[in-house]
């Protein structure tokens, strides 16, 4: 059992009075382009998982991934989502010249091997105003966020935290990651990848994650001026919370103290208990040490509802995006709110008992939850929570 | 500050610019290099071929060390670091094992994303907010006064490092800590 008297408690989260929601969606990911795409993938049970065509992996102890197909560009797939988010908002070519981006990506895939003297203009800061020029988004005031798997999540928080606060009316939060060769030889070499071919969240016998590609983007919108042009919110984002955790470089606090907090912190910005909430999408790496340490953070901020909540990581479907999946997945709460169909928690095998959790298993369950939660896990112990309401 | 340098670093400079264009008071700070002695940066245990966590966790301790008063144990400090252009170093490294085909070190994996020299500063400095990298010095001060404003950080460790990718340049890095205005007083009386 753990000791909710050991955690530290969450400090008062305040925030602005402003509401806040997402007034525009886009994605893609290895189901194909677009938010349909996604939700009919996800809904298809089907995980995406496939033997890598996109750059030889011979050498390599793991062969798997979520891709698309051919050779996608990050910066097209990138601003091709936020332009297309835009869209799905009704935003004007006047409403995305005063819009900000804030931009979650690993770096420009080409800096590692740019000549020396072309390196200084391939920064994520270059690639950013790069991605706002090509969607006609403001150049102004971009941010590029690339704090490893909470980098989207963080950007989305940020983004809730100012609107709330009448600081920004609107920002676009963009998220891209592609697999390639670099990133895919680094968790190869770190052994994280799944040998079986299959992402099994909280599941026995897990044996790791797979990396997927992932694209999102979402407007995330004051409640006000979204009613002041008449643009109806896909959903409102009603709490947030970031924490870490001081434990470790790379590994998870085991009790789960810092998601607990960041837990706690969303829950209490959005003004709702534990028993609110009807669906999380779980971090859920499928690894070893996450899981369990993420299902502990769940009973400690939840309490009771944390045996009846239902949860899935999606990680299972469309596979681990990195830097996007903050974006990626909270859009993919969105969608499973939405149609009032939650995902499942694919590959599993058995119960762990170190991660007793009410899981999605086997089919999509129907039910049209009024909150659902978001979580999201990185390196360093960072950890975030974002919480959406149906509008 | 433990900087006796007359002139601070262009970073450190630009770190204490957005700071108070953010509404924030910088409470300590360090730099790299700060006198000639600054040479070699001293190794961190876990980190290998690349200078940027090394540099990163060096700056940053001399920042902490400087604070003039001691953290009370709730205290919630986050942490926001900022690169132009990331641990270039270690990426050209992966790129070019990958290339001809030759082993990935282990130790690259876990150094591939700023978060885990921030996990390792989080640590020994019990530091319990947020870890958030972004890549230029104004949005990371944007950020700090955000989450402090939102209680989400009494305070910021911020920490800027650019390494150099040119033949003859020097790698170089700032930290502050930065506290809401309200603190201010305290801060300039303590």
């Amino acid at each position: 059992m753990t000791d909710a008297l050991a955690v530290t408690p969450a400090p008062a989260a305040r925030r602005g009075a402003g509401a806040v929601a997402v007034t525009g969606a886009a994605a893609a990911s290895a189901y194909g382009r677009g938010t349909e795409a996604l939700a009919s993938g996800l809904l298809s049970g089907q995980p995406a998982f496939a033997p890598v065509q996109r750059f030889d992996v011979g050498a390599r102890r793991v062969h798997f991934a979520a891709t698309m197909p051919g050779l996608p560009e990050l910066l097209t797939e990138v601003t091709r989502a936020a332009a297309e988010a835009c869209d799905d908002a009704g935003l004007s070519s006047a409403d995305r010249a005063r819009t900000p981006l804030f931009l979650a990506i690993h770096g420009d895939p080409a800096i590692a091997r740019a000549p020396e003297a072309d390196k200084p203009g391939r920064g994520p800061g270059a690639f950013t105003a790069a991605v706002a020029a090509g969607c006609g988004l403001a150049e102004q005031d971009v941010r590029c966020y690339t704090s490893a798997c909470v980098a989207a999540s963080t950007a989305i928080g940020d983004a809730a935290s100012i609107i709330a606060r009448g600081h920004a009316d609107r920002v676009v939060v963009a998220g891209g990651y592609l697999v390639e060769c670099d990133q895919f030889a680094l968790f190869d070499a770190g052994r994280v990848l799944a040998d079986d071919g299959q992402v099994r969240p909280f599941s026995a016998g897990r044996r790791g994650l797979l990396l997927g590609d992932g694209v999102g983007a979402v407007v995330v919108e004051s409640l006000r001026a979204a009613r002041a042009r008449g643009a109806p919110p896909l959903a409102r984002l009603a709490g947030w919370g970031r924490t870490g955790d001081a434990y470790h470089p790379v590994q998870p606090h085991p009790e789960g103290h810092g998601m607990a907090r960041a837990v706690t912190a969303a829950l209490q910005r959005a003004g709702i208990a534990a028993e609110d909430l009807g669906y999380v999408n779980a971090h859920g790496s499928g690894t070893g040490q996450s899981d369990p340490a993420e299902t502990n953070a769940l009973r400690l901020a939840l309490g009771d509802a944390a045996a009846s909540v239902p949860v899935s990581s999606t990680k299972s479907l469309h596979g681990q995006s990195l830097e996007a999946s903050g974006v990626l997945e909270l859009i993919v709460t969105v969608l499973a709110a939405r149609k009032g169909m939650l995902p499942v928690n694919a590959g599993f095998l058995g119960a762990d008992d170190r991660c007793r959790l009410n899981l999605v298993l086997g089919e999509p369950l129907a039910a049209t939850p009024e909150f659902a939660m978001s979580l999201n896990a990185a390196f360093g112990g960072a950890n975030t929570a974002l919480v959406i309401g149906l509008p | 500050m433990t900087s006796p340098a007359s002139v601070a670093p262009p970073s450190l400079a630009a770190l204490r610019a957005a700071a108070a264009a953010a509404g924030l008071t910088v409470c300590a700070s360090a730099s790299w290099p700060e006198t000639d002695a600054d040479g070699e940066v001293p190794a961190l245990a876990g980190f290998i071929e690349s200078s940027f966590s090394p540099l990163l966790a060096e700056v940053a301790a001399r920042a902490l060390r400087s604070r003039a008063q001691p953290q009370g144990p709730g205290n919630v400090t986050a942490i926001v670091m900022v690169t132009a252009l990331g641990d270039v170093t270690s990426a050209v490294r992966v790129a070019a094992a990958v290339d001809a085909g030759t082993r990935v070190s282990p130790l690259l994996f876990f150094q591939s994303v700023p978060n885990a020299v921030a996990g390792y500063l989080a640590t020994r400095w019990h530091l319990t907010g947020p870890v958030v990298c972004v890549s230029g010095t104004r949005a990371g001060l944007d950020v700090a006064a955000a989450l402090i404003e939102d209680a989400d950080a009494d305070e910021a460790l911020v920490v800027r490092v650019d390494l150099a990718v040119t033949g003859g340049g020097r790698d170089r890095a700032a930290a502050i800590v930065v506290t809401g205005p309200a603190d201010r007083e305290r801060h300039r009386t303590g």
